[in-house]
């Protein structure tokens, strides 16, 4: 079984600061994965360390199990569209074609022009003129006329106008239709995620917090909400990842592989922003209590 | 990726390429005019009267000359500037290393495709600048016979070849360092001429030990006294050696010693007694001595004393060019190597 993406104990130091510390993941190919995280959670330096412009500082990293970056064949299997989605801005989007196909062995010239045609642009026109939009999807043309077997997106809509981001993300549902490709597209907004991923891996303060398919994850995980009271009786198997209490009530966020049968509990269905929410929460105040004790010990 | 490196670096290319090319066009029209004033002077060395012709070639030299030998004399640092230090600072600058090292080629192999594409040019532009100088230039530098001098030295022959790849090498690495172009181009100015100023005083004088000659005073032209505030000194200027690199030229006795005016008090009275005590202004030295008595002392000096000279030669100019050439080669190679390994190793 290929993994798309398989880290042990990786971690990316910069000076004394961890970007990435711990984090083990094993994402198998076939899905499309959301990573989401707040900003400066780690998201760019874990695509980075994938596309392997980034080297570990600990732990190891294989990527459709091969090292990143290790040669021109892993190189040409990865398509990557890098944050505000860097182009040539003095060459022409026609000899940014002409560089897929020098640079890549698997290059579908046939593809990129397609796209390029159906996208309404002028392939004659300098990069540096396209709107975010067009350079968005310039990039994402490069990245797919490569023919590769994972993309690796990081923010690509982040900086497009909502229409833009429509249609960004309707393209590549087209191309994870028509070509089998696995995705790993990084976004710190749950919604854009919501439409297009069935994987979701959760960045918060330089660690992986949960992840998994989100089916799974939104069927394991349970908003109780009950008289107010100590969090007893809960399965064994019951994680809680986030509770707050009023004079009357309480509210927790649990998730647990058995079914809560506790009938003084009213269970909730949760969304899939719910759950990163609970656990970018949950992430913070782990935070806030490392820097108390921290603080404590000076 | 040798098209693509081509490609992005065409639009520089052509920039300074144009320039070579305009700079041809100014030499070879005035470059046949020098030609057949050279040949004119050399024809005229038999009948004598050559002072026109080489004051037309010396005054064509002061009109074109110094910006023919400026600008190949900065083109490697120009070079330098807009090749080298872009290179890779530009990409990291502008975030699109993060497009370039992403497609089906390692940067292993994008590194050593640019530095070759690029170097290679650099060499070239260098090279062809040098060879078009050198052409143009050689009659002026046949007359001024001074290969030496680091205005024929620097600017012609091969070592701007050896110039042109170290100033591109110290360029890219700068960018590859500070990661930022404009910062890059002012160190790598700043070092270049750090290198190329001191190499050209302090290293390349010695890079062979100098010939030392000792010769009799008689084939030294130019000789003569000095008035100085105590009295008259000896001199012996011309050393009569064209082409060669100059260190120093001194008088000494067979048993040691310098012509000094105890001396010329004891052996030439006759001489002194003649020199008027107060000339004044713009009188000659020599005003009120006697041709008998300057030759009788010139002879007793000529007897006592020999000319020593310290130089490196005119046929050893070959081997300066090639040594120079090659230690530059070598530092460019160096600093290629070194931003290769950080290109690959130490960035992102």
């Amino acid at each position: 079984m290929t993994s798309a993406l398989l880290a042990v104990d990786l971690g990316k130091r910069y000076g004394r600061k961890w970007a990435l510390s711990g984090c083990t993941l094993d994402i198998p190919t076939g899905h499309v994965v959301g990573l989401v995280g707040p900003n400066g959670a780690g998201k760019t330096t874990l695509l980075h360390l994938a596309v392997g412009l980034l080297s570990p500082s600990s732990g190891s990293l294989m990527v459709l199990d091969e090292a990143p970056a290790s040669s021109a064949e892993q190189l040409g299997r990865i398509g990557f569209v890098a944050q505000d989605t860097p182009v040539f801005e003095n060459l022409s989007i026609a000899t940014h074609l002409q560089m897929g196909a020098a640079l890549n062995p698997k290059w579908d010239e046939q593809l990129a022009q397609q796209r390029i045609l159906e996208l309404g642009l002028d392939p004659n026109q300098r990069a540096g003129r396209l709107s975010g939009g067009q350079r968005a999807q310039l990039a994402l043309t490069l990245a797919i006329a490569k023919r590769p077997s994972l993309l690796l997106l990081d923010e690509p809509v982040a900086s497009l106008d909502p229409l833009a981001r429509r249609e960004f993300l309707a393209t590549l549902m087209e191309v994870v239709a028509e070509h089998e490709v696995s995705v790993i597209l990084s976004s710190h907004l749950v919604a854009d995620l919501e439409r297009v991923c069935d994987y979701v891996v959760v960045l918060a303060s330089a660690r992986v917090q949960v992840n998994g398919e989100i089916e799974n994850l939104l069927s394991t995980h349970h908003r109780l909400v009950g008289s107010r009271r100590d969090l007893d009786n809960l399965p064994e198997s019951a994680h809680v990842i986030e509770v707050s209490h009023t004079d009357r009530q309480t509210t927790a966020i649990v998730s647990s592989a058995d079914p809560i049968l506790d009938p003084s509990w009213s269970v909730e269905e949760m969304t899939l922003e719910d759950l990163v929410l609970a656990y970018m929460g949950q992430a913070e105040e782990q935070r806030r209590v490392l820097l108390r004790s921290n603080g404590g010990a000076k | 990726m040798t098209w693509f490196a081509w490609r992005q670096f065409r639009s520089q290319a052509l920039v300074v390429f144009g320039l070579l090319v305009a700079v041809a066009v100014v030499f070879l029209i005035t470059g046949p005019h020098f030609a057949s004033l050279f040949h004119d002077l050399k024809t005229c060395r038999a009948k004598g009267d050559c002072e026109s012709i080489t004051s037309s070639l010396t005054s064509g030299q002061d009109t074109y000359f110094p910006f023919a030998q400026a600008f190949s004399l900065l083109l490697p640092a120009l070079l330098g500037l807009f090749w080298g230090a872009p290179l890779v600072a530009r990409e990291l600058e502008s975030g699109t290393y993060r497009l370039a090292w992403t497609q089906g080629v390692t940067r292993k192999r994008w590194i050593s495709t640019k530095l070759a594409v690029v170097g290679a040019a650099s060499m070239l532009a260098g090279g062809l600048m040098s060879w078009m100088l050198t052409w143009w230039a050689s009659p002026i530098d046949t007359v001024n016979a001074d290969r030496f001098s680091s205005l024929v030295f620097d600017t012609s022959y091969i070592a701007p070849i050896g110039y042109a790849a170290f100033a591109f090498a110290l360029g890219v690495t700068a960018g590859v360092l500070w990661r930022r172009t404009l910062p890059a181009m002012a160190t790598t100015l700043a070092f270049y001429v750090a290198v190329r100023v001191p190499f050209f005083h302090f290293i390349r004088p010695h890079l062979l030990t100098p010939v030392r000659q000792i010769r009799s005073l008689k084939n030294v032209g130019n000789i003569g006294f000095e008035r100085t505030p105590n009295g008259l000194s000896f001199i012996a200027g011309d050393t009569n050696l064209p082409n060669s690199l100059n260190f120093s030229s001194s008088v000494v006795g067979d048993h040691g010693g310098e012509v000094t005016r105890q001396w010329l008090r004891d052996h030439c009275r006759s001489m002194l007694q003649q020199v008027p005590p107060n000339p004044g202004k713009g009188v000659k030295v020599t005003t009120g001595i006697r041709p008998e008595a300057f030759t009788e002392c010139v002879d007793k000096i000529t007897a006592a004393f020999h000319q020593v000279l310290l130089y490196q030669p005119a046929n050893r100019f070959w081997t300066f060019q090639w040594i120079e050439t090659a230690i530059f080669l070598v530092l460019a190679v160096l600093l290629g190597g070194l931003t290769y390994w950080w290109v690959r190793r130490r960035i992102a």
